[in-house]
């Protein structure tokens, strides 16, 4: 059974001037023990998915969806209160900027310890206590703290991003989540730091088996560890599928131009040689072009692409494009 | 931390200069005699005023006359008042504190009403609790107290005979001043209608306090309201809303510590604000009190009461935003750490 099962998630923003459609009927689904990437520009709307399927959005954004199914519970249907329930149980979520995440004025111990839940512990006040204490400490040292005592004696103010990031991922962890959403966990981090954190999820991936929905921009970290891929344009799924097939053999212009993207180290870089990148940049909310949002963008465009492209599926790869990058032996007569 | 005090410190002590170096420049300033200004001796004969000249070190130029000012304001002689002939520090002491109390009481009934208020608006916000609360608030804010005051005075005490109009004590009880805290002085004294006595007190205090303390309180629930939002805007609630607390806990572990802090700064600075409407309340209820001596100084052109009021006011201010400051430092474990003072 699915783990998460999203359909047709919209998420709009009512404005003035109309209301802009920042993310448009997504699919996204997840199995238990899967690792999905969600990889986009900024600005994609990755961020504004997480925070929907947790549901921390502000009150400003509309969320529709066709189906929010959390193992077969429809988020969408419950009433707010269950639904925090539900999902601070099984579904815990880290941010980009881990400092900012942390209360500035509760020491990390406090925070630490909250996050565990009181069901989990028994005995008596006193008996609580010291098990709690117990518990933050083996957190801490599960996600690579070594000097606990004095991390969680501190405040956020005190601590390096990279750490406060662990703290983060010891507070997710606390209540043994089905799913972790890491919403670029790694921005705000130096790149030993950056590896320790990506090293510390996929270990918690495979030894407990938890599902991770990871949503990056650093595509060669990703790629070697996710099993599903999904790339977003503009609020837009544009392609989903294997990591493997996604990565290697893209159907859709914009995942070509993200993995044409990265520099080619193995093929040696000229010196100041400019990056492939697609001409033009990306559009602001208020602008969106109709149909296919990538579209003036796009090096294969054609009047067709005015009308919004139906996704199409063929062996798990989802693609939204008219005119697919499908490398079929050409017939003679094409019908 | 013990650096952060002694900068703070030394900032009070260049504050209190300054402060005095214009009280000082008062006495040239002000019209008519300057030894007038500094004693408050008026019609002396010659050799009164002689006496007064070299006490006063007129003939030295007028940083050595500053650093006498400067020791007889610590020894406590600040010259005598034009109109009543007494020393100036004693009218202060006698009077200073009747404002301390009305003001303490004031700012307590703002805390109360203010702060719970502030966070009830913001937790419903864009809902009937916030409105109301805004409303009443910007009523409350918009009404001047003077008119506040005239309006209670008539429904209250003309209209319903509820509470006196002035005074801070019926004239049935004598309570020997020894605190000059009338509530203070009532309980410690055991006087023999003392129960009663302090009743009448209370009601003496009620209608300044309220007219004194609207101010404050519409100040305070707006500020804490603001707070309060911007804070719950933060991503840390959010964090914290993820991990599973509920609202309740939400708002009491982590919203309110962060959005109180600031509050407590505002706190500080309204002790100014809160001084100036003190002496409008004063005069309005006949609250004997050092607003009023003030303005009656004023009046009479009585230029050495007024230097000492004007001093003694300043001062309690710098010590109030002081001491808000302070504690303020020792809540918030951010600033903690900043060795720089800044006023």
């Amino acid at each position: 059974m699915h783990l998460l099962d999203i359909k047709n998630l919209t998420i709009e923003l009512p404005t003035e001037n109309g209301v802009i459609r920042a993310v448009d009927k997504v699919n996204l689904s997840l199995k238990e023990g899967e690792v999905h990437a969600l990889v986009g520009e900024s600005g994609s709307g990755k961020s504004l998915i997480a925070k929907a399927i947790v549901g921390v959005l502000n009150k400003r954004w509309r969320v529709t969806a066709d189906r929010m199914h959390w193992q077969g519970v429809d988020l969408m249907r419950l009433p707010p209160e269950k639904r925090r329930k539900l999902v601070s149980q099984d579904i815990a979520m880290i941010y980009q900027e881990p400092s900012r995440s942390l209360d500035p004025t509760a020491k990390v111990f406090e925070q630490v310890s909250e996050s565990i839940p009181e069901e989990s512990l028994s005995g008596n006040f006193l008996v609580r206590r010291q098990l709690r204490k117990k518990r933050v400490k083996a957190l801490l040292h599960k996600v690579g703290i070594r000097d606990d005592k004095r991390v969680a004696d501190s405040y956020p103010h005190e601590l390096s991003e990279g750490i406060c990031q662990k703290v983060m991922i010891a507070m997710a962890i606390a209540r043994n989540p089905k799913l972790l959403i890491a919403d670029e966990p790694t921005t705000a981090l130096e790149s030993t730091t950056r590896a320790q954190v990506f090293r510390l999820l996929k270990s918690l991936n495979q030894l407990k088996n938890m599902s991770v929905l990871m949503i990056s921009h650093e595509l060669e970290e990703i790629t070697t560890w996710s099993h599903a891929m999904h790339v977003l344009y503009c609020g837009q799924m544009v392609e989903a599928g294997p990591t493997e097939k996604v990565f290697n053999a893209p159907l859709h212009p914009y995942t070509q131009a993200l993995v044409k993207s990265l520099p080619d180290y193995a093929q040696g870089l000229a010196h100041k040689e400019s990056f492939y990148a697609l001409k033009g940049t990306i559009p602001p909310l208020q602008h969106l072009p109709i149909g296919c949002r990538l579209g003036p963008r796009c090096p294969q465009a054609q009047k067709q692409c005015v009308v919004t492209p139906k996704q199409k599926k063929s062996h798990g790869h989802t693609f939204a494009c008219h005119f697919p990058l499908l490398k079929e032996d050409k017939k003679c007569n094409p019908s | 931390m013990r650096e952060y005090l002694f900068r703070r410190l030394s900032l009070l002590l260049f504050m209190l200069l300054t402060l005095t170096a214009f009280t000082f420049s008062l006495n040239y300033l002000f019209p008519g005699d300057v030894l007038t200004n500094l004693s408050g001796q008026v019609n002396s004969s010659y050799a009164q005023s002689q006496a007064l000249a070299d006490k006063y070190l007129l003939e030295e130029n007028i940083i050595v006359q500053y650093g006498a000012f400067l020791g007889r304001i610590v020894e406590g002689d600040w010259g005598y008042s034009l109109s009543s002939g007494q020393p100036v520090f004693e009218h202060i002491l006698l009077l200073f504190p009747a404002t301390i109390e009305l003001c303490i009481y004031a700012l307590v009934v703002a805390i109360v009403f203010g702060i719970p208020s502030g966070v009830i608006a913001a937790v419903f916000h864009k809902r009937w609790p916030d409105k109301v609360i805004n409303s009443l608030t910007l009523m409350g804010f918009s009404i001047p107290i003077f008119w506040l005051a005239l309006l209670l005075i008539m429904v209250f005490c003309l209209g319903l005979g509820l509470f006196p109009m002035s005074g801070r004590i019926g004239l049935l009880y004598e309570i020997e001043p020894y605190s000059h805290f009338i509530l203070v002085d009532i309980i410690s004294q055991g006087f023999p209608y003392g129960g009663l006595a302090f009743i009448d007190a209370l009601k003496h205090l009620a209608l300044p306090t309220i007219v004194l303390a609207m101010y404050p309180t519409t100040v305070l629930i707006r500020f804490t309201r603001d707070s309060m939002l911007n804070v719950l805007e933060q991503n840390y609630i959010k964090t914290a809303r993820a991990k599973g607390l509920n609202r309740r806990q939400l708002i009491l572990h982590h919203a309110l510590r962060n959005a109180l802090l600031p509050v407590i700064k505002q706190i500080g600075l309204q002790f100014s604000t809160l001084l100036t409407l003190a002496m409008i309340t004063e005069v309005i209820f006949s609250w004997p009190g050092v607003g009023r001596w003030l303005i009656e100084s004023i009046y009479q052109r009585d230029y050495p009461a007024i230097q000492g009021g004007l001093l003694a006011v300043s001062v309690f201010v710098i010590f109030a935003n002081m001491f808000a400051e302070f504690s303020h430092t020792v809540l918030n474990p951010i600033s903690r750490n900043q060795a720089h003072g800044k006023i």
